[in-house]
C-alpha cells in the first residue's frame, strides 16, 4: 500500500496546475534555464573588410599550412590545389614559394597513411621543376629510405614510385650524396627480403617478410624495375655524353671540363668538412669507379643470390628480375675489380 | 599529433607483434629487425637534419621505433651497437627540441638498455645528470630525477657499489662547489638527501656533501642542507620502521588458505613467494645492525663548519637568509656547538640582541641559547646572558606564558652548565614557585629541583629540601667545577664481578674438592656461554662493548645505532652518568674546596665528612682496582653483558621502593629515555609550561575528551558481530558452537529422540565418554 499511495502522491503533483497570482510575475517551469547573461563589453571578432577573395600567394600559403590538418581528405584535397597552382602557373613564372620551403612541409607525407595523400603527393612532385630538386636530393632521399623499410606495404609501394621520380629528376646527383648509395642500396636488399650476408641459413628456411607484403607481385614487381632504374643511375657509364662535349674545345685545350669548377651546388660536399665523421656507409661515392668497388663487395652477391630466385618465378617478377641483371651486366662490364 | 590508424593499417604496421615474434626466434626475424632498424636509423637523420621542426607523422612514429629497438636490443648486439650512443647523442644535444613524449621514450629507453646490461650504470647517470640540471621541462626533470634515484638504487641493492658511489658523489661536490651562486645544487642536495634517507649513503663523503650545501650562496640550497642535519636523520629512522614493519605476512593464513582454495599454480607460486619473503625477513632479522653514524658525527671538522655557518649566515650583514631560515641555521649551529662542545665565543654575544619578549619567535632563539650551552663555555659569557633572560621574561609584569618560557630556558641552561647562574639570582628565581600561575610555578619548581641536585649548597637552607640537605650533611652532594670531567667506566661491572664469584664458588662446592679454584669461568663461558638467547632479551647489540672503555661521552659522540640499540646505549648513558656521581662523591675527600657563599654552615657537615673519610677511601680503593682487573682482563661477551643488564635492573632503586612509587619512578626513567643526548632541544619544549598558564574553554576540553574516542562510537556493534568481525581478520569462518547453534532443528531432532531411547548402559557409557573427552581436551585432544 505504501507504495502505491506514494506513487499516487507523485502522480498527483505531476497534473497540479501552478497557482497564477495576479500583479506577480508566471512562476517559472522546472526546467527552466537561465540564459540570460551580464557582460561589461560585446566584442566582435576582427573581420574581414576586404571585399575581394584573398589573393593566389595566401591561398597558396594556407593551403600549404593545411598539409598538417588531421583530415586525409583535406590533406589531399590541399596537395590537388597545390599541385594545380604549380602546374598553372605562366611559364618561366618562379614558384609561389621556393622549393626549400615546400620540400620540408611535403616530406613527411611520404609516409602518410592514406593512400589519396600520397599518391596526389607525387603529383605535386612531378609537377615541380627538376633542376630545383637535385639540391634537396640528400633530404629526398632520406625520406624515401625511410618510407622504404616502413612497415605498410603500400608505403612501401608508393616510395617505390617516389624513388623512381627522384632517380628521373637528378639520379646522377641521388646516387652520389652522402649515403645515397649504400644505405640506399642496403635499404632496397633488406625491402625485398633478401639476406645480406651469406649466412648459415638454412635452405628450407621460409623468406620472413615484414608486414603486409601486398599479395600482388606487383608490388614485388615494380621494386625490381626500380632496383634496376637505380642501378642503371649509380652503374651506367656517361663518359661518352661527356666525352662528346669536350671534343668542342679547340687544340690547346684539352679536357677543360676536368678543370673548371664544378656546376653543382655544395661542390666541397665531399670533403665533409662540418658534418659528423662519416662511416663506410655514408660516405659520399662520387665517382662511378668507387660505386663499382663497393657494390661488388658488398651488394653483388646478395643481389644476383635475390635474382636468381625472383627469376624463377617468371612473370613480370622474371621480366623486372632480368632486367635487373642487365642493368648490372652492362654497369660492371668494364669493372676488373682492382681499382 | 596522433590520428586515427584503420584496422587494416594497424595490422600492418604492429610493431609490437614484430617485436614479439623477434624476442621468441631472432635469428629468423633478422632481416625483419634490421629493416626496422634502417626504418629507425632514416628517422633518425631526418630528426638530426632539423631537430626543432620535425613532427611525428606516418603510421610508425619515431617513438615507438625507438622503443621497440632498445626492447630487442639485446637480441643483435652487433647491429645495435651503435644504438645506445645514438641516443645519448640525441638526447643531451636536443633534448629542448624534443617533443616530451619523445623525450621520455629517450630517457625510458636508456633505462631499459641498462636493465638489459647493455649500458652500465656510470653511462647512464653521466648522461642523465647533466639532463637533470640543465633541462627546462618540469616532468622531465621529475622523470629523470627518479630514474637517477631508482637506477642508484638498484646498482647499491645487492652490495654497495663504492665506486659509482664516490664517482657520483664527485660530481655532486662539484656541481655544489663550481659554482656556489647557482640554484643548480638543489639537486644534489635532493639526491643526497633521499639516498641518506633509503640507508644507501652512510658514510661521511655525502655528508660532506651537505655541508657543501650548507655554505652555498643560494638560500635555497643552504637551507636543504640545514635542514638535512636538522632532521636528516630522524627522517632515515622513521623510514626504516615503516619498511619494518609494513606488510607482515600472515603464513598461518595463507597456508590456511592454500587448504581449502582450489590448487594452482598461480596460488602455489603465491605460497613459494610469502615463504621466501618472510625467510627473508626473518634473516635481515637476524642480521646485526648496520652501524649508521647520525650526520652530526660523520662531520670531519665541526669546529670549523660551525664557525663557517657562523659567520657566512648569522654574523654576516649580507646574508639574504630571512629569519625563519637564519633561525634554522642558527638551530644547526647551536647543535654542533651543543654536541661537539665546541667554542665559538661570537654566537653568545649574537643572542644578546635577540632576547626580548618582543622578537619575533624568541622561543626558538631561547631553544638554540640553550641548545648551544655545554660544559665547556665559560660561566662568565653565559652569566650576563641569563641575567638578562631573567630580566627581561621573568617579573611580575610579564604574561605568564613569557615568564615560564623564560624560567625554562634559564633552567635548561643550567642543566648544561650549572655554574652560570649566581646566588642571588637563583634566590629570586626560585621565589617564583610561589606564583598564582601554574605554567610559572612549575618552571620554577623545575629549577628549584634541578639545583638540589647539582647545587643544593646554592640555594636556601630552607629550599634544599630533605634530601639534598641530607646529602650536603654526608658529604654526597658536591658541586661540580669548571672544566671538571668525570671518569668514565661500565656501570655495574663490579656487580657482574661478584655475580662471576659466586658463580665460581657455587660451582666448585657442587663438583666437589677435586677440582682447583681458579679462574675457570673461561671454560665455562667458551662452551655455550658466548651467546645469550637473544629471544630472552630483545635488546642487545654484540658492537656496545665498543664503547666499554671509553669515556662515556666519546662513546656517544661516536655513534649511534637504529632505534632499538639507541634505547640500550642511552640506559647506559644514563646510568653511567649517575655512576659518575657517585664515584666523585666518594673522592671527594681529596679535595678540599668548599662553596664560598655558605662556608660557615657547612662547618659541621664537613666535621661529618672528615669522621667518614678513611672508611670511603678504603672502599674506594678496593672498587677502583676490582673494576680495572675486570674490564682490562677480560673481553666482555655478549652474555656478560646481558647479564650485566640483568644485575643493573636488580640492583636499582627502584626495585626498594614500594610498588606504587616504583611504577611511577620508572615512568619518569622511561620519560627520561626518551629523550637522547643527540636530540635537539625545540622551541615547544621552551614553551611548553606555558599550556598551563590559560585554562581551557570548555568547548576545548571536551574536542580534547572526545580526540580518542572517536573511532569507538562509529558504529555500535553487537559482542556477536564484533566476535564475528575478529575471527574474520584472522581467517577463520565459524565457531563449532555457531554452527551448533545455527543448526536446522530438524536436522537434531532423530539425535534427540535417539537419546531417550538409550539403554541406560548405554547412557552411561556416553557420560563416561564425555567426561573423558573433557579431560583429554575435547575430541581431538591436547596433542595437536
Amino acid at each position: 500500500m505504501g507504495s502505491s499511495a506514494k506513487k499516487k502522491k507523485d502522480k498527483k503533483k505531476d497534473f497540479q496546475k501552478p497557482k497564477l497570482k495576479v500583479g506577480k510575475a508566471r512562476p517559472k517551469p522546472a526546467n527552466f534555464t537561465d540564459t540570460s547573461f551580464k557582460s561589461k563589453a560585446i566584442v566582435l571578432n576582427q573581420q574581414s573588410l576586404t571585399t575581394a577573395a584573398p589573393s593566389a600567394t595566401s591561398q597558396f600559403a594556407h593551403h600549404i599550412s593545411l598539409l598538417t590538418s588531421r583530415t586525409d581528405s583535406q590533406r589531399r584535397d590541399s596537395l590537388s590545389y597545390l599541385t594545380t597552382a604549380i602546374a598553372t602557373r605562366p611559364t618561366n613564372a618562379p614558384l609561389p614559394q621556393p622549393v626549400s620551403v615546400l620540400l620540408p612541409k611535403l616530406f613527411p607525407l611520404t609516409l602518410d597513411i592514406s593512400n589519396g595523400v600520397r599518391s596526389q603527393l607525387l603529383k605535386l612532385l612531378r609537377a615541380l621543376p627538376p633542376r630545383d630538386i637535385e639540391d634537396h636530393i640528400g633530404n629526398v632521399i632520406l625520406w624515401i629510405r625511410a618510407g622504404v623499410t616502413n612497415l605498410a606495404a603500400e608505403i612501401r609501394s608508393s616510395t617505390m614510385d617516389m624513388l623512381a621520380w627522384a632517380l628521373d629528376c637528378a639520379g646522377d646527383a641521388l646516387v652520389s650524396c652522402a649515403g645515397g648509395w649504400v644505405k640506399t642500396l642496403k635499404a632496397l636488399i633488406i625491402m625485398q627480403g633478401w639476406p645480406m650476408e651469406s649466412s648459415p641459413q638454412a635452405w628450407s628456411s621460409t623468406k620472413t617478410t615484414f608486414g603486409k607484403l601486398g599479395s600482388d607481385g606487383k608490388a614485388l614487381a615494380k621494386s625490381l624495375t626500380t632496383l634496376a632504374a637505380f642501378l642503371e643511375a649509380g652503374l651506367h657509364d656517361r663518359r661518352q655524353e661527356q666525352g662528346m662535349q669536350s671534343m668542342s674545345w679547340g687544340w690547346p685545350l684539352n679536357h677543360v671540363e676536368q678543370h673548371m669548377i664544378s656546376r653543382r651546388s655544395n661542390c666541397f660536399a665531399y670533403l665533409n668538412l662540418f658534418g659528423p665523421p662519416p662511416d663506410e656507409e655514408s660516405q659520399i661515392y662520387e665517382d662511378r669507379g668507387d660505386r663499382q668497388r663497393v657494390f661488388a663487395n658488398r651488394f653483388r652477391k646478395p643481389i644476383e643470390l635475390g635474382l636468381e630466385a625472383a627469376k624463377q618465378g617468371g612473370g613480370d617478377v622474371g621480366r623486372a628480375s632480368a632486367r635487373v641483371q642487365k642493368a648490372i651486366k652492362d654497369g660492371m662490364k668494364d669493372f676488373d675489380g682492382l681499382n | 599529433m596522433k590520428r586515427k590508424v584503420g584496422a587494416l593499417e594497424k595490422v600492418d604496421a604492429d610493431l609490437s607483434s614484430l617485436q614479439y615474434k623477434v624476442r621468441r626466434d631472432p635469428t629468423s626475424y633478422r632481416e625483419d629487425f634490421l629493416g626496422q632498424y634502417e626504418q629507425y636509423e632514416a628517422q633518425r637523420q631526418i630528426f638530426m637534419q632539423a631537430p626543432a621542426s620535425v613532427t611525428d607523422t606516418g603510421i610508425v612514429s619515431f617513438r615507438d621505433l625507438i622503443d621497440f629497438v632498445a626492447h630487442v636490443a639485446d637480441c643483435y648486439p652487433i647491429d645495435t651497437a651503435q644504438f645506445p650512443e645514438d641516443l645519448i647523442q640525441l638526447v643531451s644535444l636536443h633534448h629542448e627540441h624534443l617533443g616530451s613524449e619523445l623525450r621520455e621514450k629517450v630517457v625510458g629507453s636508456l633505462v631499459l638498455l641498462r636493465r638489459k646490461d647493455i649500458i652500465d650504470s656510470p653511462r647512464l647517470l653521466q648522461t642523465l645528470f647533466p639532463l637533470l640540471i640543465s633541462t627546462p621541462s618540469k616532468s622531465t626533470r621529475t622523470l629523470l630525477y627518479q630514474k637517477c634515484l631508482s637506477d642508484l638504487r638498484t646498482s647499491n641493492a645487492k652490495t654497495t657499489n663504492h665506486r659509482l658511489n664516490r664517482t657520483f658523489q664527485t660530481v655532486l661536490s662539484n656541481l655544489l662547489t663550481s659554482d656556489r651562486t647557482s640554484p643548480k645544487g638543489l639537486w644534489a642536495v635532493k639526491i643526497t638527501r633521499e639516498l641518506w634517507k633509503r640507508q644507501i649513503w652512510t658514510e661521511s663523503k655525502a655528508v660532506e656533501i651537505m655541508k657543501e650545501a650548507s655554505l652555498a650562496e643560494n638560500e635555497k640550497i643552504v637551507i636543504g642542507g640545514v635542514r638535512f642535519f636538522l632532521g636528516g636523520d630522524k627522517e632515515r629512522e622513521e623510514l626504516d620502521d615503516e619498511s619494518s614493519d609494513e606488510d607482515a605476512i600472515d603464513m598461518g593464513k595463507i597456508k590456511h588458505q592454500i587448504g581449502i582454495n582450489k590448487k594452482t599454480k598461480k596460488k602455489a607460486r603465491q605460497m613459494e613467494n610469502a615463504v621466501a619473503t618472510v625467510k627473508r625477513k626473518e634473516r635481515k632479522k637476524k642480521q646485526p645492525h648496520p652501524l649508521n653514524f647520525s650526520a652530526f658525527h660523520l662531520l670531519h671538522d665541526p669546529q670549523g663548519f660551525a664557525e663557517d655557518l657562523f659567520f657566512k649566515h648569522l654574523q654576516n650583514t649580507k646574508s639574504r637568509l630571512n629569519l625563519d631560515q637564519k633561525l634554522l641555521v642558527l638551530q644547526l649551529v647551536s647543535r654542533l656547538v651543543g654536541l661537539h662542545k665546541l667554542t665559538i665565543m661570537n654566537l653568545y654575544s649574537y643572542f644578546i640582541k635577540y632576547l626580548t619578549p618582543r622578537q619575533p619567535s624568541v622561543t626558538s632563539f631561547l631553544a638554540s641559547l640553550a641548545q648551544a650551552t655545554h660544559s665547556l663555555v665559560p660561566p662568565d659569557v653565559l652569566e650576563s646572558l641569563v641575567k638578562k633572560i631573567a630580566d627581561e621574561f621573568v617579573s611580575e609584569a610579564v604574561a605568564p606564558e613569557v615568564a615560564s618560557a623564560g624560567l625554562n630556558t634559564i633552567r635548561e641552561i643550567c642543566v648544561r652548565q650549572p655554574l652560570a647562574m649566581n646566588y642571588t639570582l637563583l634566590q629570586d628565581l626560585v621565589d617564583y614557585r610561589k606564583s598564582k600561575d601554574k605554567g610559572v610555578m612549575m618552571a620554577a619548581k623545575g629549577l628549584l629541583g634541578l639545583y638540589r641536585e647539582i647545587a643544593p649548597g646554592m640555594l636556601r637552607k630552607r629550599d634544599r629540601g630533605k634530601d639534598a640537605t641530607m646529602g650536603l650533611r654526608s658529604g654526597e652532594r658536591k658541586e661540580q667545577r669548571f672544566g671538571e670531567e668525570a671518569i668514565g667506566q661500565i656501570e655495574g661491572l663490579e656487580l657482574l664481578e661478584k655475580w662471576k664469584e659466586e658463580e665460581n664458588q657455587r660451582r666448585i662446592a657442587a663438583k666437589g674438592d677435586d677440582v682447583e679454584p681458579g679462574p675457570s669461568d673461561d671454560d665455562v663461558d667458551d662452551a655455550d656461554g658466548w651467546e645469550f638467547d637473544e629471544d630472552s632479551d630483545s635488546d642487545s647489540g654484540g658492537w656496545q662493548n665498543v664503547s666499554s672503555d671509553d669515556d662515556a661521552k666519546d662513546a656517544d659522540r661516536i655513534g649511534r645505532p637504529l632505534k632499538k640499540a639507541r634505547h640500550d646505549r642511552r640506559t647506559s648513558v644514563e646510568t653511567e652518568e649517575d655512576e659518575e656521581d657517585e664515584e666523585e662523591d666518594q673522592e671527594e675527600d681529596q679535595e678540599e674546596d668548599q662553596e664560598d657563599a655558605e662556608k660557615d654552615e657547612e662547618e659541621q657537615d664537613q666535621d661529618a665528612d672528615k669522621e667518614n673519610n678513611p672508611d670511603q677511601a678504603s672502599e674506594a680503593a678496593r672498587l677502583e682496582t676490582a673494576v680495572s682487573s675486570l674490564a682490562t682482563t677480560r673481553i666482555l661477551t655478549p652474555a656478560d653483558l646481558a647479564k650485566l643488564q640483568e644485575l643493573r635492573l636488580a640492583a636499582s632503586i627502584n626495585n626498594a621502593l614500594p610498588a606504587s612509587q616504583r611504577r611511577r619512578a620508572a615512568a619518569a626513567h622511561q620519560a627520561a629515555l626518551q629523550r637522547h643526548v643527540d636530540d635537539p632541544l625545540t622551541a615547544a619544549e621552551i614553551e611548553g609550561l606555558a599550556s598551563l598558564s590559560s585554562k581551557n574553554t570548555k568547548e576545548q576540553r571536551i574536542a580534547i575528551a572526545k580526540a580518542g574516542k572517536e573511532d569507538k562510537d562509529e558504529v555500535k556493534k553487537s559482542t556477536t558481530a564484533r566476535r564475528k568481525e575478529k575471527k574474520q581478520e584472522q581467517g577463520k569462518s565459524t565457531t563449532n558452537r555457531e554452527k551448533a547453534r545455527k543448526k536446522n532443528f530438524l536436522m537434531t531432532l532423530g539425535k534427540a529422540k535417539g537419546k531417550q531411547k538409550k539403554s541406560l548402559v548405554d547412557r552411561g557409557k556416553v557420560l563416561k565418554a564425555h567426561k573423558e573427552r573433557g579431560k583429554r581436551g575435547g575430541k581431538r585432544g591436547n596433542k595437536g
